[in-house]
């Protein structure tokens, strides 16, 4: 096992280095124009002492961007592997600071939606398998279906549409209300929470349907394996034969892919967080983005790529693990 | 009965209560019964040892023997949801690639509309500011009387005075007189410097530190000037008298200036008596008096007092608040016309310009100008209202702006705020053009004309046709689905949106299947290291976030500007290499499988060539893999793309895309009022989408009801 993991995690770091390179050179070859920018809005800064040129050729230098594609990476690169990813351009912070302060408003939205697509969509994928080709079978089907085919962005909107503008629940955008300097602690904490409800619905309604469709088929294949038909032939109550052989067995791929899919709460969301205007992780790696912001944007990316990585591994060892039938070699 | 022919040509017996040609339509349903009864009546005549010849149970004619394709597409028939599936699939090519060719608009048209909208088309406003009309076109007036013309007349007005002096910084002097309200005459006179007198003279400093007195320059020494100080200060009269000298103090913190008033008058002409001196002291601020029949004006500045003897004056100006209107556009009012007319009207009333004579009559608040050979209809008129377009320019005619004074007159009277009158007002056409008939005359139509008072100015407004750009309509018979708001029809949007959409899923989805299908088969076929490094490839190709990087993208082409459909290209090309990672795994996966089964035992034992059995054996073996994901694949497209579109990163005006025509109405307030616009877009991609995977579900289960999803 411990030969397995060392083996993979090998294999991780190469793909790793890799990865961040190609996205080096896509950072690279952006047109100069973003550099040249942000070097002449730093040098019309107050305070500054540097001429635009002057800053030009430290901003290059700071992310070997002089040095042809190859020795460029290993400046990143040795930078990067002693924790220097230095300032964030649109944010003018250190990128550590930067991910610090935003990383947890993305987790939490991640895990509380992620408790939710498991605790609705798995029982839901259960009742559908349990009863294939019934009107509950079809509801869920379509629902999830519809579910996976929503564009986020869609789902934002309608969402906005029916509760911030209709109803007036909750706000468009944003994280703090109006008066949320002048509330208490609890008072914060509620403004906080009730900003956050929209974007974590959205999450959920776009994630849920790839776990039903999963948990459904997963289900089904057990449903129809010979320990079920065993176990109903030895005469099992229908619940003790779902509860105890059927949902068990199912849980092995369910498990294995959630495991997987936990570093991903950690990535943020991209497209709901910069439409709900939430500070998380996604939101600023969008606005680094499109604003040429290459030290966070080359940050967040070999952060994603990691979360990627290590996912794919703990799914791999939990597959191992969960399944006693699976060998590691 | 009625013979007739059937469609086999054969001749059939109508039914009773046939006529004719009518029962030519028999139903289905009849003609099955018809053939069962003639089976049966067959089987009667042709005797019992027939009725064994019936199909045996082991027969292979029981069995209905269907090809795989068959087999495939009875099953997936059987699919509702993919039924419904490809039934929202073929609506949306239709409605994307044919309905195009027969709706009338494309996706660039953009709609004008003619709408109703109050315009401002006159301002109307009481004249204050005084016109100086010369009489004598090489007479000057210096500009610092010029400049505050206005200015005096407003003050000689609010002193209810009828003449005032004015003495020019280079010392000429110019009489202001009053002929009629709103007329005034400038004269300029010929006078002589008389007498002066001058001011105060600084005459000693004081200081209350130390009570320090110290004398001007020239000054002779008074005894007890500084007591009479001190007791003028300490009595905060600051003013006080030696013998006949007057003395002043002016004061400046703890420094008091002391000013010792002037003596007397220097004559310069001859000397004058004390009843001359005081009628230069009672109008020792400026003005005018008489004096021995000679007339005097005075003037006074810092320096002192002027007096200067008249010698003469002369009318060079005049001055008057008043504006020309003529009543026919053809006339042309000039300087000299109005100069003649404002005379007449404070003398004689009548008067001759042009070779014409002119008579003036004076009626409410304004003043014709009749040509005394008609009578009737006057020429011209004059009075203080301005009447103008809002633009300033003079091009209103005389009837209405004599309406307009009159409800303006009114409203004055009344105190109204408001005041409404109707008139014909010329129509403007597309370009924003007058329109004229066929006479070429202009086309008028009656319009209601809203005056609103605003301080001290009046607003007319009116409804005016104009043209402009059918922003936001709703939908419409012309519009089914209304216009968004660049004025384009968001169904024809909608259309070219979904070409858009389908072009850009089906072409990206066939570049990843050709990169993954090629990649995947030389990985499965060869094995070994080939199999290792595109395999290491299609990790590191799993491992980038492809989102990011086309954002990323799109930035990039922002900043390099690049034309809708290059970009369009672009984006195609790089979303195809950024998926075809999953489709080379899948096929490796399924060739490895398929290559250690018999058929390609078979194949290399016979000595296929390799490309021969990769391409007629391997690849036709995982092609229902392939048609199933790349089917759900297509869905996933639309998804990528609307995003990015949404976002303003992917296909960009004026292509439309759905996730750009959601996107133009995402702000809160258009998000509210335009719903008739982003839902149905959003239903399109949602429908589109569903359908892609309800077909592919169903292929799925169709090519292998126990393939794992």
């Amino acid at each position: 096992m411990a030969k397995f993991i060392a083996k993979r995690l090998g294999l991780s770091v190469i793909i790793f280095f890799f990865v961040t390179f190609i996205i080096y050179i896509l950072e690279y070859s952006l047109p100069t124009s973003y550099v040249e920018k942000t070097a002449r809005e730093l040098a019309t800064r107050p305070g500054n002492t540097k001429s635009a040129q002057q800053w030009i050729d430290e901003l290059n230098a700071q992310y070997g961007m002089d040095q042809g594609i190859i020795k460029g990476y290993g400046i990143w690169l040795s930078n990067t592997v002693r924790g220097n990813f230095g300032d964030s351009w649109s944010q003018t912070m250190p990128v550590t600071d930067l991910f610090n302060s935003c990383i947890w408003y993305s987790f939490v939205m991640g895990l509380i939606s992620f408790v939710l697509e498991i605790f609705i969509a798995i029982p839901l994928g259960v009742v559908a398998a349990r009863k294939q080709y019934s009107f509950t079978d079809y509801a869920v089907t379509v629902v999830s279906m519809v579910a996976i085919s929503m564009p986020t962005f869609f789902v934002a909107t309608v969402l906005k549409l029916i509760f911030s503008v209709k109803l007036g629940w909750f706000e468009l955008v944003g994280m703090q209300g109006r008066y949320y300097t002048t509330l208490s602690t609890a008072g914060k904490f509620w403004d906080l929470a009730n900003h956050l409800v929209l974007p974590i619905l959205t999450l959920t309604i776009v994630g849920i349907g790839g776990l039903m469709r999963y948990t459904r088929t997963n289900m089904l294949e057990v449903l129809n394996a010979d320990y079920v038909r065993t176990a109903r032939a030895k005469g099992l109550p229908e619940s003790k034969v779902i509860s105890k052989h059927a949902f068990r067995n199912t849980l092995i791929p369910l498990v294995t892919i959630l495991g997987g899919s936990l570093p991903g709460l950690f990535s943020g969301a991209l497209i709901t967080e910069t439409l709900f205007g939430i500070r998380g992780i996604g939101y600023y790696a969008y606005q680094a983005m499109i604003t040429g912001d290459i030290p966070f944007t080359m940050f967040y990316l070999a952060f994603i790529s990691i979360l990627t990585l290590l996912g794919n591994l703990i799914s791999d060892i939990l597959y191992a693990v969960v399944d006693p039938r699976v060998r590691v070699n | 009965m009625n013979i007739y022919k059937d469609s086999d040509g054969m001749d059939r017996i109508a039914p009773e209560g046939r006529k004719g040609n009518i029962a030519i339509h028999k139903s289905i349903n009849e003609e099955l019964k018809e053939r069962e009864r003639k089976a049966r009546e067959a089987k009667q005549a042709g005797g019992p040892e027939e009725a064994d010849s019936e199909i045996s149970l082991d027969s292979t004619e029981r069995v209905k023997v269907l090809s795989p394709g068959q087999l495939v597409f009875k099953r997936f028939i059987t699919n509702k949801l993919a039924i419904v599936g490809s039934l929202i699939l073929i609506f949306m090519f239709v409605f994307a690639f044919i309905a195009p060719i027969f709706y009338p608009y494309s996706q660039t048209q953009i709609f004008y509309k003619y709408d109703n909208s109050l315009i401002d088309y006159a301002q109307a406003k009481e004249r204050t500011e005084y016109t100086l009309l010369m009489l004598d076109k090489d007479a000057e007036v210096h500009y610092s009387v010029k400049n505050k013309l206005t200015a005096n007349i407003n003050q000689m007005k609010s002193a209810s005075e009828t003449e005032m002096t004015l003495i020019s910084s280079d010392g000429n002097t110019y009489n202001l007189v009053k002929n009629a309200d709103n007329i005034y005459s400038l004269y300029a006179t010929a006078a002589e410097k008389y007498a002066t007198k001058s001011g105060s003279v600084k005459y000693a400093n004081y200081s209350t530190i130390g009570a320090v007195l110290t004398y001007e320059a020239g000054a002779e020494e008074i005894d007890g000037l500084a007591d009479k100080i001190k007791e003028a200060i300490s009595s905060k009269t600051l003013h006080f008298t030696i013998g006949s000298d007057e003395f002043t103090l002016v004061q400046d913190k703890k420094n008091y200036t002391v000013y010792r008033a002037s003596e007397g008058f220097d004559y310069l002409v001859k000397e004058e008596g004390d009843a001359f001196e005081e009628l230069v002291s009672e109008n020792a601020e400026g003005g005018r008096f008489t004096y021995k029949n000679e007339e005097y004006t005075v003037t006074a500045d810092s320096d002192g007092i002027t007096v200067y003897h008249v010698t003469g004056q002369e009318r060079i100006a005049l001055l008057t608040t008043y504006v020309f209107d003529a009543y026919d556009p053809s006339f042309k009012i000039s300087e000299e016309f109005e100069v003649a007319a404002l005379m007449a009207s404070i003398e004689s009333g009548e008067f001759s310009a042009d070779g014409n004579t002119y008579r003036v009559v004076s009626e409410d608040d304004e003043t014709l100008i009749y040509n005394t050979s008609d009578e009737t209809n006057p020429v011209a008129a004059f009075s203080t209202m301005v009447i103008r377009r809002y633009s300033g320019e003079d091009t209103l005619e005389l009837a209405f702006k004599e309406k307009a004074r009159e409800v303006i007159d009114e409203m004055a009277e009344t105190g109204a705020k408001t005041g409404k009158f109707t008139w014909p007002i010329a129509q403007v056409d597309a370009d924003g053009a007058y329109t004229y008939d066929e006479n070429g005359e202009l086309i008028k139509e009656d319009r209601e004309v809203t005056i609103n008072s605003k301080n001290d100015s009046y607003v007319m407004t009116v409804e005016q046709v104009v043209y402009l750009i059918d922003t936001f309509a709703r939908p419409t018979s012309q519009h089914l689905a209304g216009t968004d708001g660049d004025g384009m029809d968001v169904l024809a949007r909608m259309m070219y949106g979904g070409r858009v959409s389908l072009m850009v899923a089906f072409v990206v989805v066939i570049l990843e299947n050709v990169l993954g299908i090629i990649m995947g088969g030389i990985a499965g076929f060869f094995g070994g290291w080939v199999d290792n490094i595109i395999m290491r490839a299609v990790d590191i190709f799993y491992c980038i976030p492809s989102m990011p990087i086309l954002i990323i993208m799109g930035a990039m082409f922002d900043a390099m500007k690049l034309k809708p459909y290059t970009r369009l290209v672009w984006m195609m090309v790089v979303l195809g290499v950024l998926g075809w990672a999953g489709v080379a795994r899948l096929v490796r996966g399924q060739i490895l499988s398929l290559r250690e089964q018999e058929f390609m035992v078979a194949a290399e034992a016979i000595g296929l060539k390799n490309s021969k059995r990769i391409f007629r054996h391997l690849i036709p073996n995982v092609m229902p893999q392939l048609i199933v994901t790349a089917t759900s694949g297509l869905g996933g497209v639309i998804i990528t793309e609307s995003t990015l579109s949404y976002l303003g990163l992917g296909v960009k005006h004026p292509l439309a895309s759905w996730g750009t025509m959601i996107n133009s109405v995402s702000t809160a307030e258009a998000m509210k009022s335009y719903t008739y616009i982003w839902i149905p877009v959003g239903l399109l991609i949602c429908l589109t989408v569903v359908a892609f995977n309800f077909v592919g579900d169903g292929l799925r289960d169709a090519f292998d009801p126990k393939m794992k999803r």
